[in-house]
């Protein structure tokens, strides 16, 4: 019986807002800990949260370009559990009226759409950084030191629905959503910096079955990398479990990067008493029809649209999607290139393939000012009309990002310029077969590697000006 | 009268350790106030939106301006421990 | 030389007349307090070394004819849930014995800048949670007409240190009564704002939508003055309100309602007596007593000891061990937090605490947490029906007359009882205020509340001034000695 699995998604993304959520602490990029505290973030007694404007402009925005629902009247609730890194031991959150719900994102997996179905968008504060400090292992420390300069920081939390079906579609979410924040500029969106957080909730199930498996949190997933290996660990885990007919216990486990495993972390089976209550100090958070306009009216080109640009273009799905999740510069010089030489899919190589090559050799991530489309564009031109051999392009386009030159002109006055024209090519064909009666002889006997050779001829009598193609169509025309 | 209260699962969620004195006397007198809420409980009440502020006033956000308030000796001047600037704590588990 | 019973204006008077130096009525309230601290244990602590200097540099400003404002150079005590830098900040509990807080409370910082000196910090019921100032973890306040009784609660301490002269005013803290209780325990006023006028930034919360801070004072016209000095939007906190302009009571001629389930069974005959006889003095002043009926207001310790303790037991989360506080060692994280709070909170925090867990725990919440916000609400809905009909409502603030230390301690329920007529106002959000009226048949003071609907409350203030002078009460505790 085939097994299918069911994977939801829940990410926090921090937001790039200048002052934390509820008091106005600076968003610290610091080593240096505890420097950026107030009594409300630090949980000190007496202390009152008052919500950051942008943040929730922040959220709204998220929220529109997923096409959520906005919620007019909504409140923050209290989240109680006791834990060290959480200052006040309980979190300012929300339960049951999120600022969005019932979104979608379209994401692209293998070449092909797909749409991943939200379920929620919510507003947070993230709490203070534990490190455990001991012997080494997990189990074992001898104390923990707490850093409070992030407690407080906004976060937005978004749910999927349990409807991902694969590793590959949860990656692709993810990087999705991704650009999506970036592109929004509401965050920074950079994992390694843990401006994107994610765990995964995955439940197996034979096919066919009416209701979901038990589902198991797996949290700790650092990069992509480890979100598709985790999932494909524990989906591998449960199914084994499920066909011999094992309780699949609902549990947190922990993804260990090293084992590439998930382990469970302490026994804490079912879910927590949260204790959910609308917080007191902050009254309902009314979003009316104005703000909301105003949020939707200012919105910036969504990764989605880029993409359709980039189809409509002329390039596949997979191209435009890698095009748009690349850095905008990459994506606006390909708009303007591709528009000039009207040749989508070549303008999309010569970016992505050549420029990105080159660039990233020379430790580049950026264009030089003077590396300007039109330039680029007479580069492509000029391989494109077969005026010089693609080899000769590149080495004009390493001098174009090493000097502003005009690419024509320096294809002139460095020879590059090959010859094109038929009856200059035939002259010189007849000359080397004249002079090379023999090997045209074991040519025509069957000895056709020759004709490379012969080829070669034509191009060194040319000064390496012969465009190699012609020179050979012409070649063959003659033998025959 | 209400089921018996669980006062060692409320003890733990509340994160109070309680004497065993203390969970019996505590068990008794919680009883006692919650059968009083029972004319409480039992009353038929509209339901509606409940506004969080007792006049009903919506919120008003605040500017994303950022200041420092505390510095970093005030922010650990009541820390019961620390160590390198940050606060230390016996360990807890993840 | 009783200058320490003299209302702030007159103070003032003197003050800007040269009659009197800040610094000279700041050393007769210490020494005032210096004889009676003994008695009543009002104070935590005090804050003699700093207000020497402060007060003369009142000195100087009024010599200068640079006074700040009415405020300037008069010492108010300051409940110890109040946040004031540098100061410790214990809230009458072991939890905070060593916290020193490195900030002030708006309330503070605002009447910092009117020169307003401090005398320190006053007792309460540990984390306001009470109505006697039992509580405390530092030993009980005496009330000072009679220390064998108590001062009320929470805000005790302020009470009794107004009564007893050792501050010319002080600041409170009123979540269901605890401004109004214990001032009415003490024979001195005491007035509950509209919730939100008085900004909490500072204040340890005890219960988020109840709590205000308030003035405990010798006279009306002393609790407005403090009340507008302090009152106004702090972006600091989101729950404070712009003065927002509606309809005024009356203060000529107005309807005042007498409130039918607050003159029932658990009222004492002298709290009767005392409504009956305010109401007869207002009607000589041609204003119309009318009975009113609010049905709902019986179920009102039931709301509130739902409301209050599911709130404070979020409110208390913070106390850990972690960043501040007595901390109790453990091997883990989260046992070091259970022996810390098992150690640091009474047994009344503890219970509160316990209480509201449970009441918002899961599959409780509707029937409990969930309910009691409906009955506010409806609450709050009869009571603005009501003032269609009426300017004010009157009540006694307390069913009784002070009682013994230990006397209700061991019933719980008759001792949350004590809140019958003040846990509305909170409830409701609107403002109240308590006025002493008369002595009971023990010689003990008696108040009447006078309630108004929200954002009226200086019309209150003008309103209760005026039945104050028709009233005058001039009764002091024998230990002022001579007659105000």
């Amino acid at each position: 019986m085939n097994i299918v699995p069911t994977i939801g998604m829940e990410t926090h993304v921090e937001l790039k807002t200048n002052s934390k959520m509820f008091c106005r602490c600076h968003v610290l990029d610091t080593d240096n800990p505890n420097e950026s505290l107030c009594p409300t973030c630090l949980g000190l007694p007496g202390s009152l949260p008052v919500p950051n404007k942008k943040a929730i402009e922040f959220i709204t925005l998220l929220a529109l370009s997923t096409n959520c629902s906005i919620t007019s009247d909504g409140m923050f609730h209290r989240k109680n559990y006791f834990y060290p890194d959480l200052p006040k031991n309980y979190q300012i959150s929300q339960f049951d009226l999120p600022v969005g719900t019932e979104g979608s994102l379209e994401i692209v997996v293998d070449g092909n759409f797909s749409t991943v179905e939200i379920e929620r968008v919510h507003m947070e504060e993230d709490t203070g950084k534990s490190t455990h400090i001991g012997s080494g292992r997990i189990d074992s420390a001898t104390s923990t030191h707490l850093d409070f300069n992030r407690a407080g920081i906004p976060l937005v939390e978004v749910v999927t629905k349990p409807l991902i079906k694969s590793s590959k579609e949860a990656v692709s979410y993810i990087e999705e959503l991704r650009q999506l924040v970036i592109d929004l500029d509401i965050s920074e969106g950079r994992l390694e910096k843990g401006n994107l957080r994610f765990d995964a909730n995955i439940s197996v199930a034979f096919q066919g079955d009416k209701e979901l498996g038990t589902k198991v949190e797996i949290k700790n997933m650092n990069s992509l990398k480890s979100l598709e290996k985790a999932i494909e660990y524990e989906i591998a885990r449960q199914s084994k479990m499920l066909e011999n007919k094992e309780d699949i216990i609902q549990e947190t486990r922990h993804w260990d990067e090293k084992k590439e495993v998930t382990t469970s972390m302490r026994s804490k089976e079912g879910s927590a008493d949260y204790r959910y209550f609308s917080d007191p100090d902050i009254p309902n958070m009314i979003l009316n029809e104005e703000f909301v306009a105003q949020i939707r009216n200012n919105m910036p080109v969504l990764p989605s649209q880029k993409r359709k640009i980039f189809i409509d273009s002329g390039l596949s799905i997979e191209d435009a999607n890698n095009l748009g999740k690349s850095a905008t510069w990459i994506g606006d010089l390909y708009n303007s290139v591709s528009t000039i030489t009207e040749d989508s899919k070549t303008s999309f190589n010569w970016i992505t393939g050549e420029l990105q090559g080159q660039l990233r050799k020379l430790e580049k991530n950026s264009l030089p000012t003077w590396l300007t489309p039109e330039n680029l564009s007479s580069i492509i031109k000029l391989v494109k009309d077969n005026k010089v051999s693609f080899t000769s392009g590149k080495e004009i386009l390493a001098k174009l990002i090493e000097e502003d030159i005009n690419p024509e002109e320096f294809a002139i006055s460095n020879k590059l310029i090959q010859e094109n024209d038929i009856d200059e090519i035939s002259k010189l064909v007849k000359e080397v077969i004249q002079d090379n009666k023999e090997v045209l002889e074991r040519i025509v006997n069957g000895e056709e590697k020759l004709i490379g050779f012969l080829v070669g001829q034509i191009i060194k009598l040319s000064g390496g000006k012969v465009n190699p193609s012609v020179a050979k169509e012409l070649l063959l025309k003659e033998i025959n | 009268m209400t089921d018996k209260i669980n006062i060692q699962n409320v003890a733990k969620l509340a994160a109070i350790k309680l004497t065993n004195e203390e969970e019996q006397k505590l068990e008794k007198d919680l009883s006692m106030i919650i059968d009083h809420f029972a004319a409480l409980s039992d009353m038929e009440l509209p339901d509606g939106n409940i506004s969080i502020h007792p006049l009903g006033l919506p919120l008003n956000l605040a500017e994303d301006t950022a200041f420092k308030f505390l510095s970093h000796e005030e922010a650990l001047s009541n820390a019961p421990e620390s160590k390198d600037g940050q606060f230390v704590v016996p360990p807890s588990l993840d | 030389m009783t200058n320490y019973k003299l209302s702030i204006s007159k103070i003032n008077e003197l003050f800007k007349n040269k009659d009197l130096k800040p610094s000279e009525l700041y050393d007769e309230v210490f020494e005032r307090a210096a004889s009676t601290e003994s008695i009543i244990h009002g104070h935590l602590t005090l804050f003699q070394d700093e207000n020497i200097k402060k007060a003369i540099d009142s000195d100087k400003r009024y010599a200068d004819g640079e006074e700040l404002g009415v405020l300037d150079g008069i010492p108010i005590a300051i409940k110890d849930n109040i946040n004031i830098s540098g100061h410790a900040t214990t809230c009458s509990s072991k939890m905070l014995s060593n916290y020193i807080s490195p900030y002030d409370a708006t309330v503070i910082s605002r009447l910092k800048k009117q020169g307003t000196l401090f005398t320190g910090k006053t007792n309460l019921d540990e984390f306001a949670m009470g109505s006697s100032t039992e509580n405390s973890a530092y030993g009980p306040t005496k009330n000072p007409w009679d220390p064998s009784r108590v001062p009320g609660g929470s805000s005790g301490g302020s009470a009794a240190v107004v009564s007893a002269g050792s501050a010319i005013a002080s600041l409170g803290s009123d979540t269901g009564g605890s401004i109004r209780q214990p001032a009415s325990f003490c024979g001195v006023v005491g007035f509950k704002p509209t919730y939100g006028t008085v900004s909490r930034y500072g204040l340890v919360a005890f219960a988020s939508s109840l709590d205000q801070i308030g003035p405990i004072t010798n006279n009306v016209e002393d609790a407005k003055l403090i009340f507008n000095s302090m009152k106004g939007q702090d972006p600091l906190d989101a729950t404070s309100i712009k003065e927002t302009n509606v309809p005024q009571p009356k203060t000529e001629n107005a309807k005042i309602g007498i409130i039918k389930e607050l003159m029932e069974d658990g009222i004492s005959e002298d709290a009767k007596l005392e409504v009956h006889k305010v109401a007869k003095l207002l009607e000589s002043q041609g204003h119309e007593i009318v009975e009113v009926s609010l049905p709902i207001t019986k179920m009102s310790i039931s709301i509130y000891y739902l409301i209050a303790p599911a709130e404070c037991s979020a409110n208390l989360s913070r106390f850990d061990g972690v960043r501040y506080g007595n901390r109790i060692s453990g091997s883990t994280s989260y046992e070091m937090m259970e022996a810390t709070r098992a150690a640091g909170f009474g047994s009344e925090v503890k219970k509160r605490i316990l209480l509201g867990t449970y009441a918002l725990s899961a599959g409780y919440y509707d029937a409990y947490y969930g309910q009691a916000l409906k009955a506010r609400a409806m609450m709050k809905k009869e009571f603005t029906s009501v003032y269609k009909d009426v300017d004010y409502l009157i009540s006694p603030t307390t069913p009784s007359d002070p009682f013994k230390f230990g006397e209700k301690s061991d019933n719980q329920l008759e001792m949350y009882m004590s809140d019958l007529c003040t846990i509305p106002a909170n409830l409701v959000g609107m403002p109240a205020i308590s006025i002493p009226t008369g002595l009971s048949s023990n010689g003990l003071p008696l108040s009447v509340q006078i309630m108004s609907p929200a954002n009226t409350d200086n019309t209150l203030l003008d309103f209760s001034q005026s039945l104050e002078e028709i009233v005058s009460f001039s009764e002091v505790p024998s230990m002022i000695g001579d007659k105000k």
